[in-house]
């Protein structure tokens, strides 16, 4: 893949810079970049530290991986010899004594996503994704001008540039492009991608290259369990859209026979692993499970399947087009079951193929578009006039991720592992315009997650509280913690 | 002497050395340590791979690699992209034992051979090399393995021939691959996401190794199998296996498989980036915590080597699960406890740090655990 021009967001201020040295006597962290006193101290520790120390930075402990309610724990019934991901994982090298370099004129961070066509793994033929890369480069793009609008990297005065390449999922090439990232353009952190093949393969290379990945765009559980401390993620993923809408279905909806068709990649074998797995520890077992090929027009052999078994309840998991068509050719067969399905059917596209049957679908959605966030109509505004178009849930988590890691560049300096730091250990919730965002022990976005539901010609987006989902019991300690059945904990 | 008088005087005598205050079964410990930095001609102090080669050390580095001579403990030569060296960063090392040829694991940049002062180079795009991201690579026979991010590639170096493994031919439920080794007719890849696979080559035939609980979130049992699907190394030695992980490490006799956490071992760390093994009994894991050794398997028995982070200084903790048994402090051993990779030959131990190489050196080393009395804390302060 031939690499992309580098694209520069400079406003014509920065054309005359040259690099300037920080002045001995300046304050921590530059005026104008919001800190609270815990990432102040947390910046303190680490700028103390030689190449051979570790500062305690009071890391993050949870009792419950990922919130998970007692009666969809794996193995409820036994104590398991050891868990994981509940205590956050440290960066244990030398990288916080590398000083700030001089010679950088531009601070550059890298984009990694799926924004030009090529051939698809998954498919065997045209790639998919690229609507949802191209706004996720639009997201990150605009963070990158606004950054370079209010002064650029603060310490220097000198840009921000945003490093494009396309993630074009052929035979690991995202990998390369990691190194490329890492050795050649020497970038002070990465945001991508959505493929979660490739966003494996990204983050294991920017593991021992020791640079932070921002994932915003892949749903994929097992992205952050992987005890990778230099992978973080901002968007909800689909655990804990799966955990919901098992709690829809089962607990609020009663549905007895869940039936799941769902692509035959990564994205829809990992998609619907929560949902069946939860379903079956509630005791209602998935009653079948059909997966397809992508790019495909005739869904006729997997929905006969689906019908032979009755079901009360439809979940989809693929891409927007695939739902469309697989939604239509049930309905248009007489199947009136309720049909859920995942994120990526909120779409234009999902709408046009669907025509009168979106009516009533139901989806998990990470993030609630219609909230009254003050800063979600701001970024809405700005992202119309600079793009004529609206932004999406790629474009919004892009913007989200992209300003936390220019956040933790203004705060941190030029130097990957306080950059890590800086955002790793970061107690407050981002004030993102996707909503607050929490980050678990594992560096996942622990926030809400939403049901997006097509009713009256457009997609109404509904929390846990707004629908009167119940969920279960969330036992305060962890399982190695915990005596074997205890009542109270299982409830 | 009579036989009589000689098998009690053998007897007295014995029973008196075992009766000596602090004398038990105890590990070997290394105290005699060399570090090597960019200061000794290093090319770069972050260590990917290292590789012992008779009276060779082979250093692949973030930035280059270096050869080291036993006899004069000396940096005697470099190669950066300057010199031929066809990528910066070398992640993996293995030599042909038939040949001498170097075979170099690039980090992005493909395959290497030196041969007779010369690299040869293979990539993506004039080979059978499935990825250019190389992590590991392994001589076996008259073929080279290397262990890429995007599933593995055999090469034949007498016909030219390549095969690539991924999940359409393999075993793999992921393709990415992370280590690769070779001993005794089998071929183990460590997949990271697809515990490990097992390639016997006389048979033609692979065998998987996953984890029975089939979460990535817990570890059910303890010794139920490997203990998570995503590892970092694989070394099968007398008929063992020995795994690394993120999440701990294991070891497979052929039929009873055993677990090791920090938390019920002398691990230092539950994330281990790599390992070597030295036979059944012994293996060297490379934590981010320091440098973990199981001296002896059956008693579980361990050494972890940590350096003091503010001194010139460093320790070995002896541990039978995670009772301390003896604490050696030292002068320093290791340049820095985050290990990345670690090499043993007969007696000595090889470590590649984030900042330096370590080289351990096994004066009267000795196998599994001996009766020796304890050594007394801070008395041996054997230093470079």
């Amino acid at each position: 893949m031939k690499r992309l021009l580098p694209l520069l967001a400079i406003s014509v201020m920065f054309a005359a810079d040259t690099p300037k040295k920080a002045p001995a006597n300046e304050p921590l962290v530059p005026p104008g970049v919001e800190v609270d006193e815990h990432t102040l101290e947390v910046l303190k520790r680490i700028l103390a530290v030689g190449p051979y120390e570790v500062p305690d930075l009071q890391l993050r402990r949870d009792t419950a991986y990922a919130k998970t309610p007692v009666d969809y724990e794996p193995y409820g019934k036994i104590k398991p010899y050891k868990e994981h991901f509940l205590e956050q994982m440290q960066y244990w090298g030398p990288g916080r004594a590398i000083p700030e370099p001089e010679d950088v004129r531009t601070v550059k961070i890298g984009f990694i996503g799926p924004i030009m066509s090529t051939v698809s793994v998954a498919t065997g033929g045209a790639s998919h994704e690229e609507s949802m890369g191209i706004k996720m480069l639009q997201g990150a793009r605009l963070a990158i001008e606004e950054a370079n609008a209010r002064g650029g990297y603060l310490r220097r005065k000198i840009p921000f540039e945003l490093v494009v390449t396309n993630d074009n999922g052929l035979w690991g090439s995202s990998g390369n492009e990691i190194v490329n990232f890492a050795y050649k353009d020497h970038v002070w952190a990465i945001l991508g991608t959505i493929d979660s093949a490739n966003s494996h393969i990204a983050i294991r290379v920017a593991l021992k290259a020791e640079v932070v990945v921002m994932n915003t765009g892949d749903t994929d559980p097992t992205y952050i369990e992987t005890n990778i401390p230099w992978t973080m993620r901002c968007i909800g993923d689909d655990r804990q859209m799966g955990y919901l809408m098992v709690d829809y279905m089962i607990r609020k909806m009663d549905y007895k026979r869940i039936a799941i068709i769902r692509s035959s990649n990564r994205y829809g074998r990992f998609g619907v692993r929560e949902i069946k797995d939860s379903a079956r520890r509630l005791g209602r077992p998935v009653v079948i499970e059909m997966a397809y090929q992508l790019g495909k027009d005739d869904y006729s052999l997997q929905i006969d399947r689906i019908a032979e078994v009755r079901p009360d309840v439809i979940v989809h998991w693929g891409d927007a087009r695939e739902a469309a068509i697989i939604l239509r050719q049930l309905r248009e067969r007489g199947m009136t079951q309720p049909f859920l399905t995942s994120d990526r059917a909120v779409s234009k596209e999902f709408l046009k193929l669907a025509g009168p049957y979106a009516d009533g679908v139901i989806a998990g959605y990470p993030w609630n578009p219609d909230s009254n966030n003050p800063r979600l109509a701001e970024f809405r505004e700005r992202f119309r006039k600079r793009f004529n178009d609206e932004p999406d849930t790629y474009a919004a988590h892009a913007y989200d991720g992209m300003n936390m890691l220019i956040w933790a560049i203004q705060v941190a300096g030029l130097n990957r592992a306080r950059i890590r730091d800086i955002l790793a250990t970061r107690v407050k919730p981002w004030p993102g315009v996707t909503g607050d965002i929490p980050f678990s022990a594992v560096l996942d976005d622990a926030g809400e997650v939403y049901l997006a539901k097509f009713e009256g010609g457009r997609w109404r987006y509904y929390s846990r509280e707004d629908l009167q989902i119940p969920r279960g019991y969330i036992p305060p300690r962890e399982r190695t913690a915990r005596g074997l059945m205890n009542p109270a904990e299982t409830r | 002497m009579k036989p009589f008088a000689a098998c009690l005087l053998f007897i007295t005598l014995g029973s008196a050395l075992a009766a000596e205050p602090g004398a038990e079964k105890l590990p070997y410990v290394y105290t005699k340590w060399k570090q090597f930095t960019v200061k000794d001609g290093l090319p770069d102090d972050h260590i990917f791979a290292v590789k012992s080669d008779g009276d060779r050390i082979w250093v692949g580095t973030e930035n280059g690699l270096a050869l080291i001579d036993k006899k004069t403990a000396k940096v005697v030569k470099v190669w950066t992209e300057k010199d031929g060296l066809p990528w910066r960063a070398v992640t993996g090392i293995d030599v042909d034992p038939k040949t001498g040829d170097v075979w170099l694991a690039l980090f992005g940049g493909g395959l290497a051979r030196l041969s007779g002062g010369r690299f040869d180079h293979w990539h993506q795009l004039n080979s059978g090399l499935v990825n250019d991201v190389v992590y590991g690579v392994a001589v076996e026979n008259d073929n080279v393995w290397a262990a890429t991010t995007a599933g593995a590639s055999r090469y034949n170096t007498v016909t030219g021939e390549w095969t690539i493994f991924t999940e359409k031919n393999a075993p793999m439920e992921e393709i990415w691959n992370y280590g690769v080794h070779y001993r005794d007719g089998k071929v183990h890849l460590a997949v990271w996401g697809s515990g490990v696979l097992e390639y016997d080559v006389k048979e033609n035939r692979w065998k998987d190794y996953l984890d029975p609980d089939g979460e990535m979130e817990i570890d059910l049992y303890r010794d139920d199998g490997i203990i998570h699907v995503i590892t970092t190394g694989a070394n099968y030695v007398d008929g063992v296996l020995w795994v690394s992980s993120y999440f701990g490490a294991c070891r497979y006799d052929g039929r009873n498989w055993r677990g090791y956490y920090n938390m019920d071992s002398g691990l230092p760390s539950d994330f281990n980036n790599n390992l070597r093994a030295r036979s059944g009994r012994e293996a060297w894991f490379a934590s981010d915590k320091g440098l973990g050794a199981i001296m002896d398997a059956e008693t579980n028995t361990w050494v972890a080597y940590t350096r003091d982070p503010k001194s010139d200084s460093g320790k070995a903790v002896v541990m039978r699960d995670k009772t301390v048994l003896e604490t050696v402090e030292m002068g320093l051993n290791l340049p820095h406890n985050f290990i990345i990779a670690v090499d043993v030959d007969d007696r000595d131990v090889f470590v590649g740090t984030a900042k330096g190489l370590a080289w351990g050196i096994g004066e009267g080393y000795y196998s599994g655990l001996r009766e020796r009395p304890r050594m007394l804390a801070a008395t041996r302060r054997d230093v470079k």
